[in-house]
């Protein structure tokens, strides 16, 4: 009976599918993680992909070569599993048959799914920082999104010298991601002139640092570092320090997690303290692309959605370019091509060839801000090379 | 900072963690004492009074005092209603009853993460401010713990010393069939124990809540302390669990002062595992016939 009902809905599906390849849609895939603790980054693709393609589809479709084309996005949710990513990248070239995918949000899945989207020329772009998702050998890999090792650096030399901070402290947890970072960090401070006098590591279920901050604050520091920590983590280290009586800056070099520290520390502890800010939150463009996103998906926006949306009308202008929606080596150049091209972002260009031997690291502008009544206020301007 | 005020520092703090452990473990050892329960969902319970402390103090800004009171209360009840349906039908069975509890820690925090979600919530200190003495400095909110936990804990103690039902608990620890004889409900003495158990966790849970911040996975520490301080101060013993609260803190404080935290781990683990060769019953328990 099952068989029966096979036989007869398999066709009916292809009868139904067949008038919507006539009305020409050009089918985008997005890899995100929709479920578990991932999701607010997942989201953020998924919805800057969907908005990019109303963008287009409100004025008629997307033209190239004399034909109008209504974007559609196809996503699957990776779980941030390297497994998962492999299911989808898979489904979306050999089921749904796309060839431009925004994507991944991890770096472990965009590494699993490389080696099949380059064979297969599928243009990615992903959220992952690893060093690797960038390489001569991964011709149609892209980042739309700064990693911390391009960041890191320019930020630091500015806080250095704006701050005039010479001994630095920081907690770092007791894993190898929280190793990394301590070290990463001794060594961008070291290389402006300041000094880690104190480095302390702790377990992750920790939640009371005063011993451990007691003994950070007895070496007399002037700047505190948050890097490495969880955004909760963060959070309580904040409210402890102040608690000690440290009124020094408190500088978080890494990823936006200046809501949750605000959430958890409080208002008052969090004056001084300066962070990371991929994005300017008071320019017009970005608050319009903010309320239309936070409308639609009735979530706050995660900082990293305008730099998918960015790359996903790269996109567009590249097939618009080079006149195709299929060759992605042409539309590949065609994107590569585009400089001091107009986003939400601002003026955007591409950058990476010195780091990773591919120049296709979107080169955006980014932000310090300092925290002023709970909210991030920008204080300066960066480029990977320098902030002022 | 000098040494002595580093060390005077490391007290404070050392205490402030210790009375936190201490009221941990004194519930967690008075339902072993007297029902033969491990309750690994005790951590859930003080999760649950950080949770009270935050919708009432937080939100519904109601004194500290009445805070603490309605959490005891809602809490202490909610264990006693627990016991009666989840723990009491295994009590001849003690593997299956830690199997029970268990469970109800997984429920409990699960629920909670459905109800309140994962993010974690920060509250207002009770009194802001520092107390300023020579050359040191203690932040209130972390003295009136030890004063509020001093409070509490005396409360605690005069009502197993002096009230009809503390002393019938006592003689239910001590000997539950002779206790029958003499004609003690044993049967409302377990609800009523395992409720003023809980009660203690989530009080410890409304004094640290606003030190700390309040999420579905804060009771999972203060679980683990009271472990490893039952064994320091001998399972079932509260004036062990007293001692090895407070010892358990300023070690804690100390060692993570002077040397770290990753040594401080190491060498608080070495002391359990020394107590369990040497003295196996604890600081102040009883040596088992």
């Amino acid at each position: 009976m099952r068989k029966n009902v096979t036989a007869i809905a398999l066709p009916l599906a292809f009868a139904l599918s067949a008038p919507a390849a006539a009305a020409e849609t050009l089918k985008i895939g997005a890899i995100a993680t929709l479920s578990g603790a991932g999701t607010a980054w997942g989201m953020s693709i998924q919805g800057a992909a969907e908005l990019a393609a109303e963008d287009v589809n409100s004025k008629g479709g997307l033209e190239v070569a004399g034909k109008k084309y209504t974007v559609e996005i196809v996503a699957y949710d990776d779980k941030y599993k390297a497994a998962d990513a492999l299911t989808a990248i898979n489904r979306l070239i050999f089921d749904d048959r796309i060839k431009f995918v925004a994507g991944t949000v991890g770096s472990a899945p965009i590494l699993a799914i490389l080696p099949i989207s380059t064979e297969n020329r599928v243009i990615t772009m992903t959220m992952g920082f690893t060093p690797k998702a960038l390489s001569a050998e991964y011709k149609y890999s892209f980042r739309p999104v700064l990693p911390s090792d391009v960041f890191s650096d320019p930020q630091i030399k500015w806080v250095v010298d704006k701050l005039g901070g010479k001994r630095v402290g920081g907690l770092f947890p007791n894993d190898e991601s929280g190793q990394q970072v301590g070290a990463a960090n001794e060594k961008a401070y070291e290389a402006v002139g300041a000094k880690f006098v104190a480095k302390e590591f702790f377990e992750r279920e920790r939640v009371d640092f005063v011993p451990l901050l007691t003994r950070v604050l007895a070496q007399n520091i002037d700047i505190f570092e948050l890097n490495g920590n969880a955004p909760q983590t963060a959070g309580l280290l904040v409210k402890q320090l102040r608690e000690l009586g440290f009124k020094g800056p408190i500088i978080r070099t890494g990823g936006d997690a200046t809501a949750d520290i605000v959430k958890v520390a409080g208002k008052a502890a969090t004056e001084n303290v300066y962070v990371h800010q991929p994005i300017d939150l008071a320019s017009p463009a970005i608050q319009q692309y903010q309320k239309r996103f936070e409308d639609k998906y009735k979530i706050p926006l995660n900082a990293f959605s305008p730099f998918f949306h960015a790359n996903m009308h790269m996109l567009f202008e590249a097939m618009r370019k080079s006149g195709t929606v299929t060759d992605t080596d042409k539309v590949r150049e065609a994107m590569l091509s585009l400089k001091d091209f107009d986003t939400v972002l601002g003026k955007v260009s591409w950058t990476g060839q010195e780091q990773w031997k591919s120049n296709q690291q979107l080169d955006a502008p980014f932000y310090v801000a300092v925290i002023k009544d709970g909210q991030p206020v920008v204080v300066a301007k960066c480029t990977p090379a320098k902030c002022q | 900072m000098d040494y002595p005020t580093l060390l005077v520092q490391a007290a404070v703090n050392g205490l402030v963690i210790g009375t936190m452990y201490m009221m941990m473990a004194v519930g967690f050892t008075l339902v072993f004492g007297i029902m033969r329960v491990v309750n690994f969902a005790h951590g859930e319970f003080y999760m649950l009074g950080a949770f009270a402390a935050f919708f009432t103090y937080a939100q519904w800004e109601l004194p500290f005092v009445v805070c603490l009171l309605i959490a005891a209360v809602t809490i202490g009840v909610l264990g006693a209603l627990l016991e009666r349906a989840i723990i009491q039908p295994f009590r001849s069975d003690e593997l299956s009853g830690m199997i029970a509890t268990l469970g109800l820690s997984v429920i409990i925090q699960n629920a909670a993460i459905v109800m309140w979600g994962p993010t974690p919530r920060s509250m207002p200190n009770v009194i802001d401010g520092v107390l300023t003495i020579g050359p040191f400095t203690f932040p209130l909110s972390r003295l009136l713990v030890i004063v509020a936990a001093a409070l509490i804990f005396a409360a605690f103690w005069v009502f197993m010393q002096r009230t009809r039902t503390g002393r019938a608990m006592r003689a239910v620890a001590q000997d539950a069939e002779t206790a029958l004889i003499q004609g003690i409900r044993v049967n409302t003495i377990y609800p009523i124990a395992f409720g003023i158990s809980v009660a203690l966790a989530a009080l410890a849970g409304v004094l640290m809540a606003p030190i700390f911040s309040v999420s579905p996975f804060v009771g999972l520490t203060p679980m683990l302390k009271a472990f490893v301080v039952v064994i320091l101060g001998g399972l079932g013993s509260v004036p062990g669990a007293v001692v090895g609260g407070l010892l358990l803190g300023l070690i804690e404080s100390f060692t993570a002062t002077a040397l770290g935290s990753l040594v401080a781990d190491i060498l608080q683990l070495l002391l359990v595992i020394l107590i369990l060769l040497v003295r196996p019953w604890g600081l102040l328990g009883q040596k088992e016939a």
